[in-house]
């Protein structure tokens, strides 16, 4: 993407005022978006996203720049101009850059930008209309197939000089059903970092006829009466309770500025000794996986949590350097334009020895959140809240009638330390997680949860 | 190769491939801001950003193809990438390349000087300082931003048309932490101006302090249902989550219950929301909109009637209405939309007949007819607890009660929910306080009964 000689000659201007460290990271990204609505093709994005993004580091001052271009004139023009905000004499002197080669621990069969349009507008059709199928009240189905291919190179004054090849695909599925001017809708998707080969591992029929589904569901729910009670929360996107509750708050960028409820806590009880959680970024063609984080360094397994003891952050270098820890390998950024900073990769709460038909019997009134939809949080704070797509009330220890509009609200260190039941069956479901360092794929998951107590926010 | 140059080889590439319908957009500009931490910098960063989207018609339907790379090859491969993927569009609502013949407005140039880096930091370290001082609880991990950006937009087209639009502003932005027993509260401001000088610091702070320090000792509330005085930032919050529904794409497309209902009565009387592309107040002020058609001024919701949702050319064709020039696109290299520019619910001072009894500019005017309630300051998780298609919402909330006509204590983990279509229809009083956020989106404090709230029961 960039010469040895370029890369050499930015680092070099770049801590000519006195950093210790620089960075550079270039892109190139080709990314399309294919929309369908009522059966056709509606919309198609189609985007080529180019550009450097440098980073000098004096002890934990950071100072960035980013431009538009790979033109070796402007990659010098913004190391020149990062250099410009410090004033000092360059401290490091040579640098000796290795290219390193890491291994793809994920492997593409396809990749989606050799296949002409046809084949994914057919996939797509094909899941749209047995969504519409399904019911006469369904009213509007739309449906998109992503792909990025994601090409990143990474060099600094350390000597690393490394690149990768992210491929990411995504099939999504929204259905609209309608009653007597009242719309509910549910919706679908499946992502991996996998090319099109993606596609050969779902039904695009069963994943229409499911968006359908839990709309028509939802259309003949009733609202939950608010109040606060237990909820048992599902394997898959439930895992977004932990992503919200505790994962942003484990994050280095709050921690090492003091701005999280968990900081100074390692080693300490902050949940239930039934939950332990992993954040892994090394999972084969997980949504969330990638072979080297967005500063180079290789993904890794993090324990956060060890039977309800705290383990680790999720850390990149800046912040590391305030904290006096190595990097986790957790930097992440979405593109050049964005500074990284630490991120989840693929967060989940891991099985535990709970049976789920235990979890549900226990419960005397309470919700059962099949479907969660997304949700946030105030990590300084830790007040989370996020919506349940499709509830169910528990009555008797029975799962009853279904039940719409309900959210869950409430602070990350109690909700940790009210999951008292942990189920065997772990899934994973894939996210977008919007932060400082802008919108990037996650997985979230956990196996069937029982929160004793929450707020459930409803009618 | 210049934009310019590109410019010239995308339009030999697009004539040489038989396409005679297509417009060039471009969207470039840049940024430098500051971050402090404690007394220092903690970071600076300066940004520069370009991309252009080529957009061709081909037997009314359109193909889109986007870069940042200005080559020549690249112009080659974005005209025959839009071209394959026009070809792959089915829809048969017919998409159109505008012509020339609007009357477009004028902006003056703006002539506020860049500042400098040094000028950015002082500022941010000012406001830093300010910040500290507002109370002796405030504690570290409270930060100050500050940042000057300029943006510009051009579209080109083959009907000969040839826009552009530009300007600057300075934002500003501080987060206090305060700390109490153990407990953590934050609280934000964040403001636009043309020029550094402009902010006024010192308030700045003293806003997001207050916000921080007001909410020590929140409790929660029982559940039940309650008078809600929603604040101007929050019901603002709510309108930007809900601009969609004023879509005519989504309207068309089923995605949004004010399908058909032009004319017709979907809010409170005191209702009336304005779409402004060079509202006074706002730094951006825009000529043209997504597809190169003159953005003007319009009520959406006139005393409680819709008089019209917002229409880009295709919708508009569809409907056989004129557009409202709302043609928006996200970013660059997204296909066009439709979205509103700066949006708000007018507060009644505003209004031609000005309402006289209501004159106060903070809400405790709404507070004395409340009675008891709860006034919510602000709305969270939005994303998530709110719906565009059902109306839906159900979000995490913090407030003060409203005991016997005053603002009583801080309350927090609890959730309101409702429809947001009834809501704008149950609307009983507006504040004289119409304030933005975003920059984009305004609303002054209202008044609702009989709102669902969700807290922490025995």
């Amino acid at each position: 993407m960039l010469s040895r000689e370029l890369v050499k000659e930015a680092l070099r201007r770049a801590l000519s005022t006195g950093a210790d460290y620089a960075e550079v990271f270039a892109e190139h990204t080709l990314s399309k978006n294919i929309n369908m609505i009522s059966g056709k093709t509606d919309k198609i994005a189609d985007a080529v996203i180019s550009g450097v993004g440098i980073r000098i580091f004096q002890g934990t001052r950071c100072v960035s720049g980013s431009a538009s271009s790979l033109d070796p004139e402007a990659v010098l023009g913004c190391a020149s101009k990062v250099a410009n905000a410090l004033t000092g004499t360059a401290v490091v002197q040579d640098i000796l850059l290795r290219e390193r080669l890491f291994g793809d621990v994920h492997p593409v069969k396809i990749v989606p930008g050799s296949v002409a349009n046809a084949e994914k507008i057919d996939y797509v059709r094909e899941a749209c209309l047995a969504a519409k199928d399904y019911s006469e009240e369904i009213s509007q189905v739309s449906g998109s197939f992503l792909e990025v291919d994601h090409q990143i190179f990474i060099a600094n004054s350390e000597g690393l000089f490394a690149r990768d090849r992210q491929i990411r695909s995504r099939i999504l599925v929204h259905s609209i059903a309608s009653r007597d001017g009242e719309n509910q809708n549910g919706a679908v998707n499946h992502g991996a970092r996998k090319g099109l080969e993606l596609l050969g591992e779902y039904d695009p029929r069963e994943l229409g006829k499911e968006a359908s589904r839990q709309a028509v569901t939802m259309l003949h729910a009733g609202y939950i009466k608010a109040g606060t009670m237990p909820v048992a929360i599902e394997n898959g996107f439930g895992g977004v309770i932990f992503h919200e509750a505790c994962g942003h708050s484990l994050e280095a960028s709050s921690v090492a500025l003091g701005q999280s409820q968990f900081a100074g806590k390692l080693g300490t009880q902050i949940a239930n000794e039934k939950v332990t959680a992993i954040d892994d970024g090394t999972i084969p063609n997980s949504w969330g996986s990638m072979n080297i984080d967005d500063e180079g360094t290789p993904a890794q397994r993090n324990v956060l949590i060890e039977n309800g003891i705290l383990k680790s952050y999720m850390i990149d270098k800046l912040n590391g350097r305030r904290m006096g820890m190595a990097s986790t390998g957790s930097s992440r950024r979405q593109s050049y334009q964005y500074e990284p900073t630490s991120r989840m990769t693929n967060t989940y709460i891991a099985a535990g020895e709970d049976e789920d038909s235990d979890i549900i019997s226990s419960i005397e009134y309470g919700l059962y959140a099949k479907s969660m939809g997304g949700g946030s949080v105030n990590p300084v704070t830790g007040q989370f809240n996020f919506a349940v797509d499709e509830g169910y009330v528990i009555r008797n220890g029975k799962i009853c009638e279904p039940v719409r509009g309900a959210s869950l609200i409430g602070k990350g260190s109690e909700i940790l330390m009210n999951i008292d039941m942990v189920g065997k069956n772990v899934a994973r479901a894939q996210g977008m997680c919007g932060s400082s360092s802008g919108s990037i794929p996650t997985d979230v998951g956990q196996p069937l949860i029982r929160v004793s107590s929450i707020v459930v926010g409803g009618r | 190769m210049t934009y310019q140059e590109f410019k010239e080889a995308v339009t030999g590439y697009a004539v040489k491939n038989g396409i005679a319908d297509y417009e060039l957009y471009y969207e470039g500009g840049w940024s430098d801001s500051v971050e402090i931490y404690k007394e220092e910098v903690k970071g600076y960063s300066t940004e520069e950003s370009m991309g252009v989207c080529f957009r061709c018609i081909v037997e009314g339907r359109a193909g889109y193809a986007s870069t940042e790379n200005l080559t020549e090859e690249e112009a080659r491969s974005l005209v025959l990438r839009a071209l394959e993927n026009a070809g792959s569009i089915e829809s048969e609502e017919e998409s159109f390349i505008h012509k020339k013949g609007d009357d477009y407005a004028v902006c003056p140039k703006e002539d506020s000087p860049q500042p400098s880096g040094a000028e950015l930091v002082e500022a941010a370290l000012s406001l830093q300082k300010e910040l500290y001082q507002a109370d002796s609880r405030v504690t570290d991990g409270t930060q100050a931003y500050m940042s000057y950006s300029s943006y510009k937009y051009a579209l080109c087209n083959s009907n000969g048309l040839d826009l552009e639009d530009e300007f600057s502003m300075a934002g500003c932005y501080g987060i206090a932490l305060v700390e109490k027993d153990g407990e953590m509260y934050d609280g934000f401001e964040n403001k636009r101006e043309k020029s550094l000088q402009a902010f006024k610091l010192k308030e700045i702070a003293e806003t997001a302090v207050e916000e921080a320090v007001s909410t020590i000792g929140a409790g929660s509330v029982p559940s039940g249902k309650y008078t809600i005085v929603f604040s101007n930032k929050a019901m603002a919050t709510l309108l930007a989550t809900y601009s969609s529904v004023f879509s005519a794409e989504m309207a068309q497309k089923g995605m949004s219950l004010l399908n058909g209902k032009e004319g017709e009565k979907i809010a409170a009387d005191c209702i009336t929301i304005i779409d402004d592309p060079r509202y006074r107040d706002s730094m951006v002020k825009r000529t043209f909109d997504g597809e190169g058609v003159a953005a003007y001024a319009k009520s959406v919701v006139e005393k409680g009637v819709l008089s019209t949702l917002l229409h880009n050319l295709k919708t508009a064709a569809k409907a056989g209405v004129k557009s409202t020039g709302n043609a928006s696109k996200a970013s660059y290299s997204s296909v066009v939309g439709v979205s509103p520019f700066t949006f708000y619910i007018q507060s009644p001072e505003e209004r031609p007949e000005g309402e006289k009894e209501n004159h106060s500019k903070v809400p405790e005017a709404l507070f004395r007819k409340a009675g008891d309630g709860i006034y919510v300051k602000e709305l969270m998780g939005l994303h998530a607890g709110a719906n565009a298609v059902t109306g839906d919402f159900s979000l995490s909330a913090k407030g003060f009660l409203i005991t016997e006509g005053s603002k009583g204590a801080p309350v927090r983990n609890f959730t309101v929910s409702g429809n947001f279509f009834e809501l704008l229809k149950d609307v009983e009083v507006l504040g004289n306080d119409l304030e933005f956020i975003q920059g984009k989106f305004g609303s002054p404090s209202i008044l609702v009964r009989d709102i669902a709230v969700a807290g922490q029961d025995a």
